[in-house]
């Protein structure tokens, strides 16, 4: 079995050193206008250059572009969408990150692609796969204040289609693995079924692409049987928040790629390698697929300063490294 | 009104009015905050002075707009737990961390045994409650919070880490009922991040800080998501729940209606996110929806949570809406309990 490291999201954009600050100095000279769009957009252009070397630097066999130029995953989708407002900052569930809230007031339309033009910048610069990562239509309409007089299931399925149209181009654009991701299902867990068809609608569209379906900030453990039967081919898991999913993998197995989020996103502690070994090795035997992801348990950007993130990544490469040999 | 209060020699009139904590920092403090951050004031002393100052300036203030319990404004603390864990031993702070936008934050790092090293706020308190005629609050960070908004690199879970946060801080509580602290706060605005974890062992930690401590205990809480641990939050063992309930858009009312408060009740009824200054007849009509669920002896009017991020303007104004509801509302109880007599 082969076993890759990869990144789950965002990277953090600026760091302590003076140098590694360039990115907010510029965002407040922006909002000054002190600094037209197109400098500004020149400054995060760098700073993704930048956190994708650094990615690359700590070892990762697949990088993301750090959504450097993301203010939060809700609101970066919806603000080029037709028929999405946006409203105040509201808590990104149990984070202390904020997003801000999307208003649904129209059918929701994608007139515009929308991380495409990211994704192939990326795509040019890095020296290492990147995955693009896509936020999903479950929990894009589950985070929206909805003004449709339309069922959340409408919502949903407008939302689908939307996304599904960015994972066809996408594809299209050259991308092997895309991300999808659907942390709000992990607290809904009787909305699955909103879930299952829309999924399905995106999965028609990935081409020649591979899905993968991350969940995070919650117990996956109870729905992990219906996740791995969707139509993807990946599913990515948050273990800091379920302890008994190891041995509930151990004992189901799983016929899917798996990203194993056995590196704790949130925490600047770095993770010991005998323990996160002991885990791999419980549950390689059960896996059924040629090849399993060891990432970050989410997205780093929010949640760690720069430093600690680069030195996480290290740590999970220099672990995935004494794994291999032994799964 | 709430016996304990009285027992301790406290007479509040009915409704009293309070603020939950912070104000906003002169220009001349934020000024000197910055230089020092910069390393461009060295001297501690000259910052101190500033920050009485400013301090001075806002227990004038609040007895001028007619404030029952004061606050000391927090002119000395940037965030609430950094200042915390930056008086305990067992943290570090990390570096900048995304909070959204362009505002970034450095976070606590839980790296050893967390322990109480020696008072935090007393000195404070005692300087504040010197300056005042009306009680002055005693101001703690909770442990749930401290734990939820820290890194930690030592405890194996956030139960063990939240407990030990509970032991340290329970030794600041202690040391202000000492110092004469009759009301003693405990904010926990984080508290309903994940709901589960009250009854694994929020409410165990709000036992051990409070436990043995002659003191009337309120607790802040905000951010929302009420739904998720109301009515289980009662189980806290303090007296007073201080609430955001304008921002809330009120829906807690009918949470209440439901299963009823059984506490006294800190009720938000001014916005602090909002710059708009509400017309005293406005929060009149949040008093009077709190009173349709609660006692009058169960209730005490404030802001919804700290008001350090309006202007003074804003906040000044904002708290004389309060006083002058608050006092047209009193007014209108007792004439009631009047008529009533006389029947």
């Amino acid at each position: 079995m082969e076993l890759l490291t990869a990144n789950t999201g965002s990277y953090p954009r600026i760091g302590n050193r003076p140098e590694q600050q360039r990115h907010r100095q510029a965002y407040a000279q922006w909002e000054r206008s002190e600094i037209s769009s197109e400098e500004f957009e020149r400054v995060q252009d760098e700073v993704t250059r930048e956190v994708i070397e650094e990615q690359v630097r700590a070892g990762l066999d697949m990088v993301t572009d750090g959504q450097v130029r993301w203010y939060d995953p809700i609101s970066h989708f919806t603000r080029k969408l037709e028929g999405c407002e946006i409203n105040g900052l509201l808590r990104f569930f149990d984070t202390n990150s904020y997003f801000r809230q999307p208003v649904v007031v129209n059918e929701v339309r994608r007139p515009e692609p929308v991380i495409k033009g990211e994704f192939l910048f990326a795509k040019k610069v890095s020296s290492a796969p990147v995955k693009p990562v896509v936020s999903g239509p479950y929990t894009l309409a589950k985070l929206s204040i909805n003004r449709r007089g339309v069922g959340l299931a409408e919502l949903v399925r407008e939302f689908a289609k939307a996304i599904a149209q960015e994972v066809s181009e996408l594809a299209e654009a050259g991308a092997e693995l895309i991300q999808i991701d659907e942390p709000a299902i992990l607290k809904n867990q009787n909305e699955f079924g909103l879930l299952k068809n829309a999924l399905e609608e995106v999965a028609a569209s990935k081409g020649k692409a591979k899905l993968a379906l991350y969940t995070y900030f919650g117990d996956a453990a109870p729905l992990y049987n219906k996740l791995i039967k969707l139509p993807v081919d990946a599913v990515g898991f948050d273990f800091t928040y379920s302890p008994g999913l190891p041995k509930l993998i151990a004992r189901l197995g799983c016929e899917k790629e798996l990203g194993l989020g056995l590196i704790d996103g949130r925490n600047t502690k770095l993770e010991s390698e005998r323990e996160v070994i002991e885990v791999l090795k419980l549950i390689a035997p059960a896996i059924g697929s040629k090849r399993v992801y060891l990432n970050p348990s989410c997205g780093l950007g929010e949640y760690l300063p720069r430093r600690v993130a680069f030195e996480k990544l290290k740590n999970m490469v220099a672990i995935a490294e004494g794994a291999r040999g032994l799964i | 009104m709430n016996e304990k209060l009285k027992k301790r020699g406290l007479k509040l009139p009915l409704l009293p009015t309070t603020t939950v904590g912070s104000f906003p920092k002169p220009p001349y403090l934020l000024d000197a905050r910055r230089k020092f951050r910069r390393g461009f004031l060295e001297d501690t002393n000259q910052l101190r002075k500033l920050e009485e100052q400013a301090t001075r300036e806002w227990i004038a203030l609040q007895e001028e707009i007619g404030l029952d319990v004061l606050v000391d404004g927090e002119m000395y603390r940037g965030d609430m737990a950094t200042y915390f864990a930056q008086n305990l031993e067992g943290f570090k702070i990390s570096g900048l961390v995304r909070s959204y936008g362009n505002r970034y934050y450095r976070k606590p790092i839980i790296v050893g045994e967390v322990r109480w090293r020696g008072q935090i706020t007393v000195e404070w308190w005692k300087f504040t409650q010197g300056l005042a005629k009306k009680p002055v609050k005693g101001m703690v960070t909770g442990p749930y919070t401290m734990m939820d908004w820290s890194f930690n690199e030592h405890y194996p879970s956030r139960r063990e880490a939240c407990l030990a946060l509970a032991k340290a801080l329970h030794e600041e509580v202690k040391a202000l009922a000492k110092a004469g602290v009759k009301i003693i706060q405990i904010d926990e605005p984080a508290i309903s991040a994940r709901p589960e974890e009250l009854p694994e062992f929020a409410i165990e930690a709000m036992r051990t800080v409070t436990r043995g401590v002659d003191a009337y205990f309120i607790s802040h809480i905000c951010y929302g998501a009420f739904e998720f641990i109301y009515p289980g939050m009662l189980e806290l063992p303090v007296e007073n729940f201080d609430l955001e309930m304008s921002n809330s858009e009120l829906d807690l009312i009918e949470l209440f209606r439901e299963h009823p408060f059984s506490k006294d009740l800190s009720f938000g009824v001014v916005d602090v996110h909002s710059h708009v200054v509400e017309d005293a007849a406005t929060v009149k009509r949040r008093i009077q929806q709190a009173l349709e669920v609660l006692k009058p002896e169960q209730l005490w009017v404030d802001p919804d949570c700290g008001l350090k991020t309006r202007t003074r303007e804003e906040t000044v104004n904002k708290l004389k809406a309060i006083v002058k509801a608050t006092q047209e509302i009193r007014a209108q109880l007792r004439q009631r309990e009047s008529e009533g007599t006389a029947k």
